[in-house]
């Protein structure tokens, strides 16, 4: 007896630091990032544009956050709203062959390696163009967040009790009324929560915007057929750059892309709470 | 009824694009890279040469590199998942399981390239000086550590995907371990089995959805690309052990594509590593899927 309740203890504990242990990374990382970027993150530093890559002078991230901006909001735009109306569809015509595939074709895509994705992006947009352009990161990072969002939607359309459903029909309405006024507004933080989570996964991306954008210009935005920067990519090139004032610049944009990631993450949380209450 | 039909036109259309672009995506991998197959057929899996001068490219090196990276990470992360898994759910006070549920789910949302640029100048050189160097002084007889390591190479690369992956498997164990009946923890315990022999009997039960979990988590190692392309070393020769500097195929991408343009079966190449890293990562995935509905239909 005595000799089961010691290796409970034990085995408790044993189960109890690993898992502290695998949870000391995260804190690590937002410890370190802020640590060696917060002192970065000033206005000037967001406006700039990057330092030269020997000298004391400042710089900042400018081009690169416009760029984040644009492809981010771009992303969300096309994807969203293809991920939105696939997500509808298997919610409401789950009994559908289509939708059956479609699921399936989801869950391989969500699946899919990102940088995969890129070369997708590339094939199609930028070897026809002959360019690294701004379209073809755009169009990339929809592709990686049309699953995450299709899958979400699908949750909250699925998620409406079917009672319903069925009032909202039986009002006589036609189907887009029905699915995108009455009952959209009943699924809204639900489907807020899939476009939140798109809109995260679109700005940390960085693998298919390394086919697709290129991301050495130092410019700000020039049309959507010239090439563009993006925080993600600014941080992966300065990072495995061998200048030290360019690490400093890597640390400051992760800080700022740090800070992007964990607000859109509460908000999201906060949405949640509130639908569960 | 007309706004009715054009709603369902548009529905359809959406649908059928997200249906496209899956299937544009592998035949653009099938079709970039048919003039390696074909001139090479199966050697350019097999050979260890990256020559783009002499336009020989064999893609094994870094095959391995992606297998033997996953591999530690998984070794790694698996023990490290269940944990947090079952501590999350049967340890930690109810009032702090959902904090731990959103840690978890706040490092599965971090960008790859956040985790990458912190394991170059962070977690590499404490590895390096603290598990490397030592494991390769004691140990170094033992072909796996033989390499005098430098802080960026195959070992780093599979220690910072485990920590990567660990909130993807255990989210998925974590939500299987809820599924479980009650009515099995109430048998376990009026049986009089201490707690840590009713958590061995309910990892027991749902022993094949871990299967599952840990089968989705070395998807996402495998295709991971940027965190890896950081710490990875970026350089091709054969693994000859865990501490050789090397190339995964996703790196090999990331890393060569830029200057792939120059030459004339590069590219062709490289989208042939990405259809057989596809082509891996699915059949992986499909099992790991194919194995939790298996298991959340039994309970």
């Amino acid at each position: 007896m005595n000799k089961r309740k010691v290796i409970e203890k034990i085995m408790l504990g044993v189960i109890s630091s690993l898992a502290i242990i695998s949870a000391i990374p995260i804190f690590a990382i937002i410890i370190n990032i802020y640590s060696e970027g917060a002192r970065h993150l000033t206005l000037n530093f967001l406006i700039d544009l990057p330092p030269p890559p020997v000298s004391g002078k400042s710089g900042g991230i400018g081009p690169a956050l416009v760029g984040s901006l644009i492809l981010t909001s771009l992303a969300v735009a096309i994807g969203g709203s293809i991920g939105f109306f696939t997500g509808l569809y298997l919610s409401e015509f789950s009994h559908t062959r289509l939708a059956h595939y479609t699921q399936i074709f989801l869950q391989i895509m969500v699946e899919f390696p990102t940088i995969i994705i890129g070369l997708f992006a590339y094939m199609v947009l930028v070897a026809p163009l002959k360019r690294f352009n701004a379209l073809a990161g755009a169009f990339a990072l929809s592709i990686v967040i049309i699953p995450y969002i299709a899958l979400n939607v699908r949750e909250a359309y699925r998620s409406i009790p079917y009672t319903l459903k069925e009032a909202a029909f039986s009002l006589g309405v036609s189907a887009p009324i029905a699915y995108l006024r009455i009952l959209l507004s009943t699924a809204r933080r639900g489907v807020l929560t899939a476009l939140l989570i798109g809109m995260a996964k679109a700005a940390g991306e960085t693998a298919p915007l390394l086919l697709t954008i290129l991301g050495t210009t130092f410019t700000y935005f020039g049309g959507l057929d010239q090439p563009i920067n993006a925080i993600p990519l600014l941080i992966y090139n300065f990072a495995l750059s061998p200048y030290e004032r360019w690490h400093q610049v890597a640390w400051g944009a992760a800080a700022v892309l740090l800070t992007i990631t964990l607000m859109i993450f509460i908000i999201s949380r906060l949405v949640v709470r509130e639908v569960k209450v | 009824m007309k706004s009715g039909r054009i709603f369902y036109t548009i529905l359809f259309i959406f649908v059928f694009t997200s249906l496209l672009i899956v299937v544009g995506v592998v035949t653009s991998l099938t079709v970039t890279s048919y003039p390696i197959f074909s001139r090479d057929g199966l050697s350019f899996i097999f050979k260890s040469t990256w020559n783009p001068v002499k336009e020989d490219y064999g893609i094994l090196p870094a095959l391995l590199g992606t297998l033997i990276t996953s591999a530690i990470a998984i070794s790694i992360s698996t023990p490290l998942a269940i944990s947090l898994a079952v501590f999350s759910i049967e340890i930690v006070p109810s009032k702090f399981r959902a904090f731990i549920n959103n840690i978890s789910d706040l490092m599965a949302s971090l960008p790859s390239v956040i985790y990458g640029l912190w394991g170059l100048y962070v977690l590499a050189p404490i590895l390096h000086q603290y598990v490397m160097m030592p494991l390769h002084h004691y140990l170094g007889f033992i072909p796996l550590f033989s390499t005098k390591p430098i802080p960026t190479n195959l070992f780093t690369a599979g220690v910072l995907l485990a920590i990567m992956i660990i909130p993807f498997a255990s989210s998925v164990i974590r939500e299987v371990y809820n599924a479980v009946p009650y009515y099995l923890k109430e048998a376990a315990y009026s049986l009089g089995m201490t707690k840590w022999e009713a958590i061995k009997t309910m990892l027991g039960y749902i022993k094949s959805a871990i299967f599952a979990g840990i089968f989705l988590a070395l998807g996402r190692a495998m295709g991971e690309t940027m965190a890896v392309a950081m710490v990875v070393g970026n350089t091709f020769t054969f693994p000859k052990s865990l501490f050789d500097m090397g190339y995964t195929i996703s790196s090999l991408i990331a890393n060569q594509f830029p200057n792939a343009e120059a030459y004339n079966y590069m590219i062709p190449a490289l989208y042939g590593g990405a259809l057989i890293l596809f082509i891996v990562g699915l059949t992986i995935n499909l099992a790991g899927l194919y194995w939790i509905k298996k298991v959340m239909i039994k309970s």
